[in-house]
């Protein structure tokens, strides 16, 4: 993803709200367990301030045994609904994130174009998981600091207008502080997510392309130059956190101030050296202790909102991120690409005023038909359009203008599934899937595997493999030769039995034997009666076709 | 890369903690200090605040206010208070970048590790797995300090400190109590967990791993698995991978969940029997009110030593699982450098030369021998398989032969220095990755201080200048893997970029694989011109390449009747 300089703060609360919508309901239940929670504590300290003013006489307090009980049967009780509001909280959370990432999931699949994997990946998962802590954190400690302060004041009061006021001086300003801390961290996060997606991107790039860089000895480069890129991620990342460390000192700062305020005050009221700050009699040793058990959390709530703060500043990065994704729409392929049965009739191929844009060209293809059987070859020089030609007729891209027919129907999102059921496809850079050479020949289908094989000239290529048909494949066919993992390409395009076979340069990177052999190959699918539609440079292969078509020639 | 028997989890965490440790001495143990003065001074501000309030009531009550030493506990609490938050900033600040600093070169340290990585290693990597051993493996790492090592070490040593103030100030029984509350049970609590944690981590680290390179796997091989009807299928794997690390992730939350609800509990406990303890000391008349209040106060503030072990029991799987990984790759193989001789020429010698893969039937090279010199240029020919790249990678000093000899320029190839090895020779391998950016840096990858002329010169070399100008010059970007330019001009950036090297012996793969008669010729033809004095070996089966070449070796011919042979 690229960097957002310019953000609408508006928008991105607006994306976080509609974010957890779903889960609000929860969140709701759970901040009012978490409040009721919170509220256990005065309780408490109310016991340990009659047990240990007791102990000064002259009214005796409870005794040891009643004060303990009392004391651990409200904390179990306390203990208990922080666990339930923690309960719900992540059920929530799970449910709101899993939820956003199922969506990019399934965009990402039928896109056709789009921005580089690794950083939808980073969006997809460490990014995305930034909205847990917000939902689990940051909105419990929310509902706390809108209540359980108030209460806490209001039984200051009570008791003592000084104490009260201590509190009430100190309180409101930490708000201010934190709002002004807040959107210098919303920033920074924001720039820190932006460093990790570009990171991520040069990474999973240098990564794929090791070899590359050892045969150029440009090793050291460019680990000086990732050196230097997560140099500035630290010192981003270090931004962040000293913004989050500030907001929680100066909170910290206001309240060792004010709880020392109170145990100073208290602790003067009871020796009887103030006068001011109670009301008709003196302030009692009980209410002294008790005052000055609930001043810190009196702060406390505040202290885990702005812990939790730059939660809300990653979520909100993310939900804005998250919109802007939402906002980009991809071209997508036609159609869904899941199995279907095939599309009826006889497997005729039309095309009328195509065009396509790339980049800033436009491509208008001639009109062509192609008869079911027929062996075609696409040529025409390098970049002529060769391969966007084969991605149309296989509905992976639809055309800006003009209309393509297959067997008889408009390629449409309705057929193209149907349509594909019927094709077999030989890209030209293959990408393996992380599985065993069988199941990236297969699918998982059930078929002839020993066939293809044999049909694509690989059965010695793979009795060199360890593990041969079990063998994993590196995600270009490390370990395979080009030529042969071009020809894993054909055993899987024979493997599925196709009407229409699309190859492009299938027998590139092959020397003349074993290009004879998938000519061989590709010459068998057409006599069981498949049409071959094949972009080629080759001449030799080309000869071998019912007839060629060129590309790029007609302007 | 899997961790053998000896490398448990705990010892890599730990073998991880003394580099980070290593990495950044002071600054860690000077934060170390400061978190123990934060403890320290927490205790203290809660303890001294109880005790003087209670000591003021009962001063007070008695009709003693006016000869109560108020002043000096007072200053000491506001100095406390103060000092505390200037501690655990300093703290904070201090740890955190030392954590990241060190986890940064952590970080470069495994790139340069994962990069020197033998030949056959490299080309069986697999992206997205690396990226998250260079990534996430590493983030998990800044909680073996932050989060482990430096709270346990310090909640420790307040703990005993603590101990042995109570035991002095009110009573050994109450200081026993207290210390020894908190130990079992949080001890008990970290051992239950962390034994339930690191499984359920592990699997959703695995989990967390698998959907992302499931994910990143699905994004680029969606156009092959749309056409088979897959796409819908492996979404579905995709997205079940997600439930199954969620599920996973519920697990570990319940056991952090409960683990925390254990250590509120203990710390109610502890303080209520503290409470019960001193006031039964008080009413015998043992020890005074105020001294009472102490333990109670004390054992509040003490639940802060054992707050964190929540996060770090959650965390300790998953940290122990990258600590494993990081640590074996930054301990396996790298390359091993040769020797420290290099030759003047490229003159290329290969003599008797046999290779055979692991566990294969049939060597792929079997006693082959030719000479090559400068300036002169040879192809290899042979049918697919009969080991023409192998030949090369030998060649490149990439693989070891099993037998035979290779000489360059004089000089066996094992005793050649690394880096001048390199400098002197460039293998082109049949596929290249070009990354995302422009022309200019694509280049520069190969040869850094080149300037535009340079640059303009190798792409005229290999038939590119005009394509390139028509794009928009060597500033044009290109995508991700290289996508921008077709596969023959692809093709024609590799080569250039290998030619800008300057290299004296040059090997080609298959060089103008992707390009038309004319063109293959014409960048042929145009390599040759801008290294008039480097010996070129390529690995060849099109015609236009053989007849290029001065001379062709087959590698299916019986050598004993090659007649060029040395």
């Amino acid at each position: 993803m690229s960097p957002r300089p310019d953000t609408n703060p508006k928008t991105d609360e607006h994306a976080l709200d509609q974010l957890t919508r779903a889960v609000g309901r929860q969140m709701r239940l759970a901040s009012i367990l978490a409040v009721a929670s919170s509220l256990i504590w005065p309780v408490q300290a109310a016991i340990v301030a009659m047990a240990i003013s007791g102990l000064l006489g002259p009214a005796p307090g409870p005794g040891p045994v009643m004060t303990a009980a009392a004391f651990v049967g409200f904390g179990v009780a306390r203990a208990l609904m922080a666990y339930h509001a923690e309960a719900l909280l992540f059920a929530a959370a799970t449910k709101a994130v899993t939820a956003a990432r199922e969506e990019i999931v399934r965009r990402e699949m039928r896109a056709t174009d789009s921005g580089g994997a690794g950083s939808i990946a980073a969006l997809a998962t460490e990014k995305l998981d930034a909205i847990i802590p917000y939902i689990t954190r940051y909105a419990p400690a929310r509902a706390r600091v809108m209540t359980v302060p108030l209460v806490i004041l209001a039984l200051s009061f009570w008791f003592s207008w000084a104490v009260g006021l201590v509190l009430l001086v100190s309180g409101p300003l930490i708000p201010v502080f934190m709002a002004l801390v807040g959107m210098a961290a919303k920033d920074a996060s924001q720039r820190q997510m932006a460093d990790i997606g570009s990171l991520n991107d040069l990474l999973i790039e240098r990564l794929s392309a090791l070899v590359d860089i050892r045969l150029l000895d440009a090793g050291p480069a460019v680990v000086s130059d990732f050196a230097r890129g997560a140099d500035q991620l630290r010192a981003k990342t270090m931004n962040v956190l000293s913004i989050a460390f500030l907001s929680s000192t100066v909170l910290e700062l206001f309240a060792a101030i004010g709880v020392a305020m109170v145990a100073v005050y208290v602790g003067f009221a009871l020796l009887g050296a103030i006068e001011f700050g109670g009301y008709a009699a003196a302030l009692t040793p009980a209410a002294g202790i008790f005052l000055l058990l609930l001043a810190p959390d009196f702060y406390q709530p505040m202290r885990d909102l702005s812990a939790a703060w730059h939660d809300k500043a990653a979520a909100l990065a993310v939900a804005g991120e998250l919109a802007e994704w939402r906002k980009q729409s991809p071209a997508a392929l036609l159609g869904q690409g899941g199995k279907t049965g095939k599309l009826p009739g006889s497997p005729e191929i039309g095309l009328r005023n195509v065009a396509v844009q790339m980049g800033d060209r436009l491509i208008r293809y001639p009109d062509i038909s192609i008869r079911p059987g027929e062996s075609v070859a696409l040529m025409g020089p390098s970049g002529a359009g060769k391969t966007t030609l084969l991605r149309l007729l296989a509905g992976l891209v639809a055309p800006d203008e003009g209309r393509i027919t297959v067997a008889g129907d408009a390629l449409t999102a309705d057929t193209a599934d149907a349509w594909r059921a019927r094709l077999g496809w030989m890209p030209q850079a293959p990408h393996f899937i992380n599985a065993s050479l069988a199941d990236n020949i297969s699918f998982g289908q059930p078929g002839d595997l020993d066939e293809s094989l044999r049909a694509a000239a690989v059965g010695s290529v793979i009795e060199a493999l360890p593990g041969g048909t079990e063998a994993l494949l590196g995600e270009t066919g490390g370990g395979l030769s080009g030529g042969e993992a071009r020809r894993i390409t054909l055993a899987r395009a024979v493997f599925a039995q196709p009407d229409i076979l699309l190859a492009d340069e299938p027998t590139a990177d092959l020397d003349a034997e074993t290009a004879g052999l998938v000519m061989a190959g590709l010459q068998a699918l057409a006599a069981r009666g498949c049409s071959l539609i094949i972009a080629t440079h080759d001449p030799a292969l080309a000869a071998r076709m019912d007839r060629t078509i060129q590309i790029g020639s007609c302007a | 890369m899997t961790p053998d028997g000896n490398n448990s989890g705990g010892r890599a965490l730990w073998r991880i903690f003394r580099m980070i440790l290593g990495d950044q001495k002071t600054a860690l143990m000077r934060g170390a200090a400061l978190s123990l003065a934060v403890l320290v001074a927490g205790i203290t501000l809660l303890g001294l605040s109880g005790w003087f309030i209670t000591a003021a009531a009962a001063a007070g009550l008695a009709g003693m206010g006016a000869v109560f030493d108020v002043f000096r506990p007072s200053a000491m609490v506001r100095f406390l208070a103060l000092g505390r938050t200037a501690a655990r900033y300093g703290e904070r600040l201090l740890t955190h970048d030392a954590t990241l600093r060190a986890l940064t070169s952590i970080r470069v340290r495994l790139l340069a590790a994962t990069i020197s990585a033998p030949h056959d290693v490299l080309v069986r990597l697999r992206g997205p797995q690396a990226l998250n051993r260079l990534m996430a493996d590493v983030d998990a790492l800044d909680g073996v300090p932050l989060r482990l090592i430096l709270p346990i070490a310090a909640g420790l040593a307040a703990q005993l400190l603590t101990f042995a103030i109570l035991w002095w100030l009110v009573e050994l029984g109450v200081a026993l109590w207290i210390a020894s509350g908190f130990l079992v049970a949080s001890a008990a609590t970290l051992y239950l967990a962390a034994r339930t944690a690191a499984n359920a981590s592990r699997n959703e680290e695995a989990g967390s791993q698998a959907f992302r390179s499931g994910f990143i796997d699905l994004i680029r091989a969606r156009s092959d698995l749309a056409v088979y009807g897959q796409l819908v299928r492996h979404g579905e794997t995709v997205l079940a991978t997600d439930a199954r690390r969620q599920a996973d992730r519920g697990r570990l939350d319940r056991i952090e969940r409960r683990a925390g609800f254990a250590l509120s509990l203990t710390g109610t406990v502890v303080a209520a029997g503290a409470l019960a303890l001193g006031m039964t000391l008080a009413q015998a008349g043992t020890i005074t009110p105020a001294l009472a209040a102490i333990g109670f106060f004390a054992s509040l503030a003490l639940t802060e030593t054992i707050g964190p072990l929540r996060r770090a029991m959650a965390d300790l799987g998953r940290m122990a699982v990258a600590a494993q990984r990081v640590d074996s790759t930054l301990a396996s193989d790298r390359i091993e450098h040769g020797g420290n001789l290099f030759g003047e020429t490229a003159d290329l010698l290969i003599e008797e030369l046999s290779f055979r893969r692991a566990n294969a039937a049939r060597p792929v090279l079997d006693r082959v021998s030719f000479g090559l010199t400068a300036g002169e240029s040879l192809a290899i020919t042979g049918a697919s398989g009969s080991g023409k790249s192998t030949l090369l990678l030998l060649a490149a000093g990439l693989l070891r032969p099993d037998s035979g000899r290779i000489v360059l320029g004089s000089v066996p190839l094992d005793r050649w220095d690394e880096t001048k090895l390199r400098s002197t020779l460039t293998l082109v391998p049949q596929r290249s990755t070009l990354m995302a950016g422009t022309i200019r840096e694509a280049l520069q990858l190969a040869a850094p201080e080149a300037v535009d002329a340079d640059l303009w010169r190798a792409l005229d070399a290999v038939a590119l200048a005009g394509v390139v100008r028509a794009k928009g010059g060597l500033e044009f970007r290109l995508g991700p893997m290289g996508s921008g330019l077709s596969g023959g001009e692809a093709r024609r950036l590799v080569l250039a970029r290998s030619i800008l090297r300057g290299p004296r012996l040059l090997l080609l793969d298959e060089p103008t694989e992707g390009l038309d008669e004319a063109t293959a010729l014409a960048v042929l033809k145009g390599i040759r011109k801008y290294l008039p004095e480097a010996s070129i070996l390529t690995a060849s089966h099109r015609p236009v390449e053989t007849t290029w070449a001065d001379r062709v070796v087959n590698l299916n011919q019986p050598f004993s009747a090659t007649p060029e042979l040395l």
